[in-house]
C-alpha cells in the first residue's frame, strides 16, 4: 500500500462499503481499483451488440503476483472474476456478469523477451499484437495470428479467443503459435503449462487453456512462437461479377494444391464502404474481390501468383490486379482489417456473424444467408476469410427502429442453423462468449456438453472465472450459484 | 440531466469497435478505458441518450483528452471525435463541471498581446530566480526586448499567433526568410490579430473561440490573400473557422489557409539543387498537422532538399502530450507521453529533431530534446549560401 | 446441399462404444510401436482394437475423417491420390495411435505437429459413451478445445475412436543433402526448411516445396560450406528426448550418447533415456482433477502415467 493509500486510509476515507473492495486496494493501490459507477460502466461490455454486463471492482494489476493476489482474495470472497484486455470481443465474453471484479490487463504490456534461438517472445498478456510484430521486424520476424482488429487487441485476448485472422489459413491460429503459458488458476494457485520443448510432459493442458474465454483462469505471461518473414509476398486483388465465381475460385485454388497464406473475400457493398475509408483502388464495380496473398521464396511465389490467375480467369475473374509495392499491398490490407468499422457510414449498428463452412459450399451457403436477409428486410453484407471457409455475414440495422434487435437474432439464428447444417460449426474466431451458448447444443449432444463441462471443472471448481459463458445454462458447472447477485446497495 | 448538446446522428456513428484505442495517447499511458476515445465516446452516448449523471470519473475522462484527434484518422466509421469533445468541453464548462473562472484567467491574456509580452518579460525574470515551477513550459532565451516583425510585401500573410509571437519569434523570423527566399512578400499579421482562438476551444470556451475566429475573419478579409501558418495547432484552427461557424464566409475564409509547409511544398521549385546540411534530422508530427490539417507529408517534401537524412518515428503520429495547455492542466499525463515519444526520439540516431508545431517544440525542448522548426532548419541552410 | 447432422456419428462407432463398456479396465492396441512409452498396463485389462477406415474423404477441403485403428500407411496411401498428407508420422502404427503418443514427424517444420492436425476426435468415455469435440472444418472455436487434450494422453482420459485431420498439399519437390555446415547457421539461412537433424558433427537437411525454391536454398548455403545430395537422413537412436531448441547446441554426449537431434524443433535421438524434471506444482494439480473428472474409476489404460497421476 503507497503511503497516499495509508494516508486516505488514515483520515477516513476508505472508499468503499465493500471488505471485497478495500482488500483489493490493499493488494493493488486506490489508482488502480476502480469501484464508481462511471468506471463500472464503462467495463461493463465489449465491443459486441449484447447488453451490458454489471462490472464489479475494476483492477488494473501490473505484475503476476498481483493477479494471484486479486484471485486469492476473490476466492476467499467467493466473487468471480472477469479478466479483460482490449474490449474488443464480438461474442461478449468479457461482458461481466454477477458484478465479478473486472480484471483488465492492459497496464500489463511489456515485451519481456526475444528469445531468436528458441524462435520465441515472452509477453505480458496486454502487449497489443501488432506491437509484438512491429517489434519483432528487426529481428525479420513477426507473430502469425493477423486477427483484423490487431492494432488493438492484446495477445492475452487472443489466447483466451484462439484468435484467428486472414494469414491463419497458412500459419494455423493462435494455438498453433503459443509455446508456453503462465497461468493463475481461479483460485490463486500458479501453473506453468506448454513448454519450449517440442513434446512437453504431461498432458496438453496449454491447448485446452487456449480458447477457453478465460473460464479457465488467467494469463500472466505468455511464450509466443515467432515466425520469420518471407522474403517474398505477392499480393493478388482478383475483381469479379458473381459472387459465386469468386468462391468457386477460392475452392479451385485450394483443390489445386496451392495453400496461400490468405484467402479474403469482400462483396460489393463492403467493398465500396471500405473503398471510400482507404481509398486503395478497389473495384467497386465488382459484385466480389478476393484477395489472395502468397508469400515464400522469390521462385516459388511467382509459380504459385501465375497459378492462381490462371484459376481466376478460368473461373469468371474480371479483373486481376498485382500489388506493385509494399505500400499498395498495406493499403489493401488496411482496407480489409477495417472494413468492420467502415460499415457505420452506412447504418448505425451491425451485428457481425462469425461462422465456419466447408469451403466448397460456400457459394450455396452465401446465397441462403442472402436469402435470409431478404426475408427479414435487413442488409447483409460479407467480408470472410474465404481461404478457410470462415464467414462473417454483416447485417446492418438501426436499433433505435421498433422490433429491429428481434428481427436480427432471428436471423442470426437462421444463419448459424444454414452453416451448421452444410457442416460448419457456431465460431471460427469470435468464440461463443454469451452470443452463442444457446446454439451450442445443435451441434454437441449433452454429453459432449458434459465433457466440456469436466474440463472446465478441473480448472475452476467453483466455477469462479467469467461465469456464465461458453457452455449452455443447464451443461456448466456452479455457474448459476456465482451469478447470484451481490447484495443490493453494496456500492451505492 | 445534463444536455451535452450533441447530434445523436454524431454520436452514433461509433460502433465501439476500439480501433482507436492504441491511437490515444492517454490510453498508451494508462490502458484504461476511461482514457479512451471509446469510453470517452460511451460517456457521452450514455449522458447524451440514457441521462447518465455527470459523476467526477466522468468530467476527468473528458478533461484528460488531449485531443490530438489521432483517433480521428484511425476510426473507419468516420467518427467527428474532435468535434464531439469539444462540444462536451464547452458543455461541462458552461454547467460549471470544468474550468473554473480562476483557471480561465490565462485565456483572457491571450488575445491581449501588449499584456501577454508584459507577462512574458514577468514570466521570464521569475524563471530566473526559479520561482516558476519547472513543468512550465518556457523557451530559455526569450529576449526580455524585441522587435516586431516588419512587413515586406503584399504576396501572403504570415500568421504569428499570441503565445508564439511573445516567445518563438525567432522561428517566425526564419519563416519570414524562407518564404522571402521563394520570392515572397510578407505581411505578418501581428498584434493586428493577436490569438487564433485554438486554445479556447480545447478548453471548452467555444463562445470565446467563435468570437475570436469572428474578428480574425474581419480583420483578413479586406484581400483575399493566403494566410500562412507556421504553429501547426493554430493552422488547423483556421482551417476549421468553417466548421466552428458554419459560415460560408467562414468556409472562404478557411480555404485560404495554408499550413506554411504546404506553401513552401508547391514553391520548391525555384530552388535549384541546393547542398544539404550534414545533419541527420528526425521528423516529429505534430498532431493537428498530421491528424487534423493531414499536411505532414509536406514537412518531409520541404525538408528533403536541405538535410542529408530524413527520418521519421515508428509511432503512427502518436501524440508528443503538449496539447496546448494540456502540459500545464495535466502535467502528470503529459510527461507520460513524452517520455513514451522521447524513448522513441533518442532510440534513433539524429542531430536534430524538426517540428512544426510551438507546443511540441516547448514540450519536448523541456526535457532537453535538441528540437527546431522545420522552417529554422531551411532557413539555416540557404543562410550557408545555398544556392538558389 | 444436404444437411449434416452432427450429432449421429457412423454406426460402427456405436459398437466400438459397446464393446469398450463402462465397467473393466480397458486399454485400446493399435500396432504396438510404442507400446511401452508411458508405462506398463495393470494386468487384467482388457485390451481392445479399435475400428479402421476411411469414413470422409475431401480433398478440396483438406480434410480427411478417419477410424482410429486405420494405419498411417493406408492412410497416406489415400490421402497421395491427391497429392495429400497429414502430420502423422509413419512409423509402422495407427491414426488413433499417433493421436494417443502425440509425436511428431521427423519432418515437424515442414509438415507441422500433430496437435495441429487434429481437428476433431471421437473418442469413448469411462462412462462409454461417444464424445464429440472440437469441429470438421479447418478453422473453430466452438467450445472448449477438450480434442487437444487428447493428444499424447495415452488413451488415459478417454480411448480415440475416430478423427479428422488437417490434410495439406505434398509439396512438388523435395530433396536431402548432407554437409559440415553449422547447423545453428543452416537453421538461419533457410527460410522453410522441412528438417535439420545434427549428430554433433554432421548436418543433414530435407528441402520441401517448389523446385526453383530448392535449388535457390542451395545456393544460399551452399555459399557456407559443400553440399552432398543424399536418399535420405541418418539413421535414429532409439530414446526420444524433448528439449527447449536452444539447448541442442550444447548437448553433453556423456548424458546422451550417440544422438540425432533435430535443430529448430528440439526432438532427440538419443542413446540414452531422457531423465524427467520435477513436475510443475499447478500443473500436476490440473492433471489429477482431469484424471478424477475424466476417469474417476481409473479404467482407461490403467497403469499408463502421462500426467503425473499415481
Amino acid at each position: 500500500m503507497s503511503f497516499l493509500d495509508r494516508f486516505k486510509k488514515a483520515i477516513g476515507r476508505t472508499t468503499s462499503q465493500d471488505p471485497f473492495v478495500a482488500d483489493l486496494i490493499e493488494a493493488l493501490s486506490a489508482e488502480r481499483v476502480h469501484f464508481d459507477a462511471t468506471q463500472r460502466f464503462l467495463h461493463s461490455h465489449d465491443a459486441s451488440v449484447f447488453d451490458e454486463g454489471n462490472a464489479g471492482p475494476v483492477c488494473f494489476p501490473i505484475t503476476t503476483q498481483e493477479v494471484q493476489e486479486i484471485m486469492q482474495i476473490a476466492q476467499q470472497y467467493s466473487r468471480p472474476v472477469v479478466a479483460r484486455g482490449a474490449g474488443t470481443g464480438l461474442a461478449g465474453g468479457a461482458i461481466p456478469l454477477g458484478e465479478p471484479a473486472v480484471i483488465a490487463m492492459t497496464k500489463m504490456n511489456k515485451i519481456l523477451e526475444i528469445d531468436i534461438d528458441n524462435r520465441v517472445a515472452w509477453v505480458e498478456p496486454g502487449v497489443i499484437n501488432l506491437d509484438l510484430s512491429i517489434h519483432l521486424q528487426q529481428y525479420g520476424y513477426h507473430f502469425a495470428p493477423d486477427p483484423s482488429s490487431q492494432q488493438v487487441c492484446t495477445i492475452g485476448g487472443n489466447v483466451a479467443n484462439n484468435s484467428g485472422g486472414p494469414h491463419c489459413l497458412a500459419y494455423g491460429v493462435t494455438d498453433a503459435h503459443v509455446l508456453a503459458l503462465e497461468v493463475i488458476l481461479p483460485d490463486g494457485e500458479m501453473a506453468v503449462i506448454g513448454g519450449l520443448e517440442p513434446e512437453p510432459e504431461g498432458l496438453d493442458l496449454r491447448g485446452a487453456f487456449i480458447g477457453s474465454e478465460g473460464t479457465l483462469g488467467i494469463t500472466t505471461k505468455i511464450g509466443v512462437r515467432i515466425t520469420k518473414t518471407p522474403p517474398d509476398v505477392r499480393t493478388l486483388l482478383l475483381s469479379f461479377s458473381s459472387m459465386r465465381d469468386a468462391a468457386q475460385t477460392v475452392s479451385a485454388v485450394i483443390a489445386a494444391g496451392i495453400v496461400p497464406a490468405a484467402m479474403e473475400v469482400m462483396d460489393q457493398r463492403i467493398t465500396n464502404a471500405v473503398e471510400s475509408f482507404v481509398g486503395a483502388g478497389y473495384p467497386i464495380d465488382a459484385a466480389a474481390v478476393l484477395l489472395v496473398e502468397v508469400e515464400g521464396l522469390i521462385d516459388g511465389t511467382e509459380i504459385e501468383a501465375s497459378h492462381i490467375r490462371e484459376i481466376g480467369f478460368k473461373h469468371g475473374a474480371t479483373n486481376i490486379r498485382v500489388a506493385d509495392s509494399e505500400q499498395e499491398r498495406e493499403l489493401l490490407w488496411k482496407g480489409r482489417k477495417t472494413a468492420f468499422g467502415a460499415i457505420a457510414q452506412i447504418a448505425p449498428d451491425y451485428y457481425l456473424h462469425d461462422t465456419v463452412v466447408p469451403r466448397s459450399s460456400l457459394a450455396d451457403v452465401l446465397e441462403k444467408i442472402d436469402e435470409v436477409a431478404e426475408r427479414y428486410e435487413l442488409i447483409v453484407m460479407n467480408v470472410f476469410h474465404a481461404g478457410d471457409g470462415n464467414l462473417h455475414p454483416l447485417l446492418l440495422f438501426d436499433a433505435r427502429e421498433e422490433g429491429m434487435l428481434e428481427k436480427v437474432h432471428a436471423a442470426g439464428a437462421e444463419i448459424m442453423r444454414i452453416s451448421l447444417d452444410a457442416g460448419g460449426v457456431l465460431s471460427g474466431e469470435h468464440g461463443i462468449g454469451i452470443e452463442k451458448q444457446a446454439y451450442m447444443n445443435e451441434l454437441f449432444t449433452d454429453e459432449d456438453l458434459n465433457h466440456q463441462n469436466r474440463l472446465r471443472y478441473a480448472f475452476d471448481p467453483d466455477c469462479r472465472s467469467n461465469p456464465g459463458k461458453v457452455l449452455p445454462a443447464g451443461h456448466s458447472c456452479a455457474d448459476i450459484q456465482a451469478l447470484k447477485k451481490v447484495p443490493e446497495g453494496i456500492w451505492g | 440531466m445534463v444536455d451535452l448538446k450533441i447530434g445523436i446522428e454524431e454520436l452514433n456513428t461509433c460502433v465501439q469497435c476500439g480501433l482507436c484505442l492504441p491511437h490515444c495517447p492517454t490510453f498508451r499511458i494508462t490502458g484504461e478505458e476511461a482514457m479512451s476515445p471509446r469510453g470517452r465516446i460511451r460517456l457521452m452516448q450514455e449522458i447524451q441518450m440514457n441521462d447518465r449523471p455527470i459523476t467526477k470519473e466522468a468530467v476527468d475522462s473528458f478533461d484528460t483528452c488531449i485531443q490530438c484527434r489521432g483517433c480521428e484518422p484511425a476510426c473507419p466509421s468516420g467518427v467527428p471525435y474532435g468535434s464531439l469533445i469539444e462540444q462536451t468541453k464547452s458543455t461541462l464548462v458552461e454547467k460549471k463541471y470544468l474550468l473554473p473562472k480562476w483557471q480561465q484567467i490565462p485565456f483572457f491574456f491571450l488575445t491581449r498581446p501588449r499584456l501577454l509580452r508584459f507577462f512574458t518579460r514577468l514570466l521570464v525574470v521569475a524563471k530566473k530566480i526559479h520561482l516558476l515551477p519547472n513543468r512550465f513550459a518556457m523557451p530559455e532565451n526569450i529576449p526580455i526586448w524585441d522587435k516586431p516583425l516588419r512587413e515586406s510585401g503584399n504576396d501572403v500573410y504570415l500568421f504569428t499567433g499570441c503565445v508564439m509571437d511573445a516567445w518563438q519569434r525567432e522561428t517566425h523570423r526564419s519563416s519570414k526568410r524562407v518564404l522571402e527566399h521563394l520570392g515572397f512578400g510578407v505581411t505578418p499579421t501581428g498584434d493586428r490579430i493577436p490569438c487564433c482562438g485554438a486554445l479556447h476551444d480545447h478548453a471548452g470556451l467555444m463562445q470565446s473561440a467563435k468570437d475570436i475566429s469572428q474578428k480574425v475573419i474581419r480583420s483578413l478579409s479586406e484581400n483575399e490573400l493566403p494566410i500562412l501558418v507556421d504553429s501547426a495547432g493554430c493552422g488547423a484552427a483556421l482551417k476549421e473557422y468553417g466548421h466552428l461557424l458554419g459560415t460560408d464566409e467562414a468556409n472562404r475564409f478557411s480555404a485560404r489557409v495554408f499550413d506554411i509547409h504546404e506553401w513552401v511544398a508547391e514553391h520548391l521549385d525555384v530552388l535549384q539543387s541546393p547542398a544539404k546540411l550534414p545533419i541527420s534530422v528526425i521528423v516529429q508530427d505534430p498532431c493537428h498537422l498530421r491528424h487534423v490539417q493531414e499536411s505532414h507529408e509536406a514537412v518531409r517534401l520541404v525538408l528533403e532538399p536541405f538535410v542529408e537524412t530524413l527520418i521519421d518515428l515508428n509511432d503512427d503520429g502518436l501524440c508528443c502530450g503538449a496539447g496546448g495547455a494540456f502540459s500545464l492542466f495535466q502535467p502528470a499525463l503529459a510527461s507520460q507521453a513524452r517520455e513514451r515519444k522521447v524513448a522513441g526520439i533518442r532510440a534513433q540516431s539524429h542531430d536534430v529533431v524538426a517540428s512544426a508545431n510551438p507546443g511540441c517544440m516547448l514540450h519536448l525542448q523541456q526535457v532537453g530534446v535538441n528540437i527546431k522548426h522545420p522552417m529554422e532548419i531551411i532557413d539555416e541552410a540557404l543562410s550557408r549560401g545555398i544556392q538558389i | 446441399m444436404g444437411v449434416v447432422d452432427h450429432k449421429n456419428p457412423d454406426p460402427v462407432l456405436n459398437d466400438f462404444a459397446y464393446e469398450v463398456g463402462p465397467t473393466q479396465p480397458i486399454a485400446i492396441a493399435g500396432n504396438r510401436t510404442c507400446w511401452e512409452l508411458s508405462g506398463t498396463l495393470n494386468s487384467g485389462t482388457t485390451v481392445i482394437s479399435a475400428p479402421s477406415g476411411i469414413v470422409d474423404y475431401r480433398p478440396e477441403e483438406m480434410i480427411v475423417t478417419v477410424r482410429a485403428g486405420t494405419t498411417i500407411k493406408d492412410l497416406d496411401e489415400c490421402l497421395a491420390v491427391h497429392k495429400q498428407r497429414t502430420s502423422l508420422p509413419d512409423r509402422g502404427g495407427t491414426v488413433g495411435g499417433a493421436i494417443a503418443v502425440g509425436h511428431n514427424d521427423l519432418q515437424r517444420l515442414g509438415k507441422g505437429s500433430v496437435r495441429d492436425a487434429v481437428l476433431r476426435l471421437r473418442y469413448i468415455s469411462s462412462e462409454g459413451q461417444i464424445i464429440t469435440c472440437g469441429g470438421p472444418v479447418v478453422k473453430n472455436v466452438t467450445g472448449f478445445n477438450l480434442h487437444k487434450l487428447m493428444v499424447g494422453s495415452f488413451g488415459t482420459i478417454g480411448l480415440i475412436a475416430e478423427a479428422t485431420l488437417r490434410t495439406n498439399p505434398i509439396p512438388p519437390a523435395q530433396s536431402w543433402v548432407k554437409t559440415m555446415i553449422d547447423p545453428k547457421l543452416v537453421f538461419d539461412k533457410l527460410l522453410r526448411p522441412s528438417a535439420i537433424l545434427w549428430d554433433g558433427q554432421t548436418t543433414w537437411v530435407h528441402l520441401e516445396g517448389h523446385l526453383p525454391d530448392i535449388t535457390a536454398q542451395k545456393k544460399t548455403l551452399g555459399k557456407f560450406g559443400t553440399l552432398d545430395e543424399v536418399a535420405h537422413g541418418p539413421e535414429l537412436p532409439a530414446n526420444r528426448w524433448s528439449l527447449p531448441p536452444a539447448d541442442l547446441y550444447q548437448l553433453d554426449t556423456s548424458d546422451i550418447g550417440n544422438f540425432v537431434a533435430s535443430i529448430g524443433v528440439g526432438t532427440v535421438w538419443a542413446d540414452l533415456p531422457q531423465k524427467k524434471g520435477p513436475p510443475d506444482k499447478g500443473k500436476l494439480i490440473i492433471e489429477n482433477r482431469l484424471k478424477q473428472q475424466f476417469d474417476p474409476e481409473n479404467r482407461l489404460s490403467p497403469g499408463r502415467k502421462v500426467g503425473n497421476w499415481s
